[in-house]
């Protein structure tokens, strides 16, 4: 699923280990949600809603990703 | 930082499976040893050479514990993957062995090496995993 987390990072000067911290999830899980590779739970993008003070129709676009 | 819900079910996770790999060490040299020095038999016997397997089963109990305790919702689907790969090849392997042994003369499988086989193909399942969603 498409986001917007990358540059809501950004924007906040957040690596992604950071995010990971505040989250309370593994690196990894973060960059799979970045890139998306993989869809979060709806505890998670609440979570992840919550965190950067946004809707969560906001950060995510439910436009199908390419991956190849 | 280092403590988070993800890593203590990791560490968790790491001691319990270290705590039932000494005990399939010790039970497996003291049912080998019992085996040559004492020749047991009957209940004993019995006893004596299913406790190395007793570890080997509680490591999936030990793994189940994880998949429960691990809050990460992306570490539980490597790991759930992982191990449905594991399980798809490992009893196909088995099924295939099977059947051949059933018609052509094959060599005698043993059986426990099913263990480490699963375990070996969740590692390397693991690993190619990671990379695809790196």
């Amino acid at each position: 699923m498409k986001n917007r987390i990358k540059v809501l990072r950004a924007e906040r000067n957040w690596s992604q280990a950071d995010l990971a911290d505040k989250l309370e999830v593994s690196r990894q899980s973060v960059n799979a949600v970045e890139t998306g590779k993989f869809d979060p739970s709806l505890p998670l993008a609440f979570r992840l809603a919550r965190l950067f003070e946004l809707k969560i129709e906001d950060i995510f676009n439910d436009v199908p990703v390419d991956h190849d | 930082m280092n403590c988070s819900p993800t890593n203590l079910a990791k560490k968790r996770y790491t001691l319990r499976l270290s705590l039932a790999m000494v005990a399939y060490i010790i039970f497996l040299f003291g049912a080998v040893y019992a085996f040559k020095l004492s020749h047991p038999t009957g209940v004993l016997a019995y006893t004596l050479a299913i406790l190395p397997a007793l570890p080997c089963i509680g490591i999936f109990i030990i793994a189940g514990k994880y998949l429960a305790e691990e809050s990460d919702e992306f570490q539980r689907m490597l790991f759930t993957q992982s191990m449905l790969w594991a399980t798809g090849l490992t009893l196909s392997f088995a099924t295939l062995w099977g059947f051949l042994d059933n018609f052509i003369p094959l060599p005698h499988f043993q059986m426990y090496l099913f263990f480490p086989i699963y375990w070996a193909i969740t590692g390397f399942a693991s690993a190619i995993l990671r990379m695809r969603y790196r």
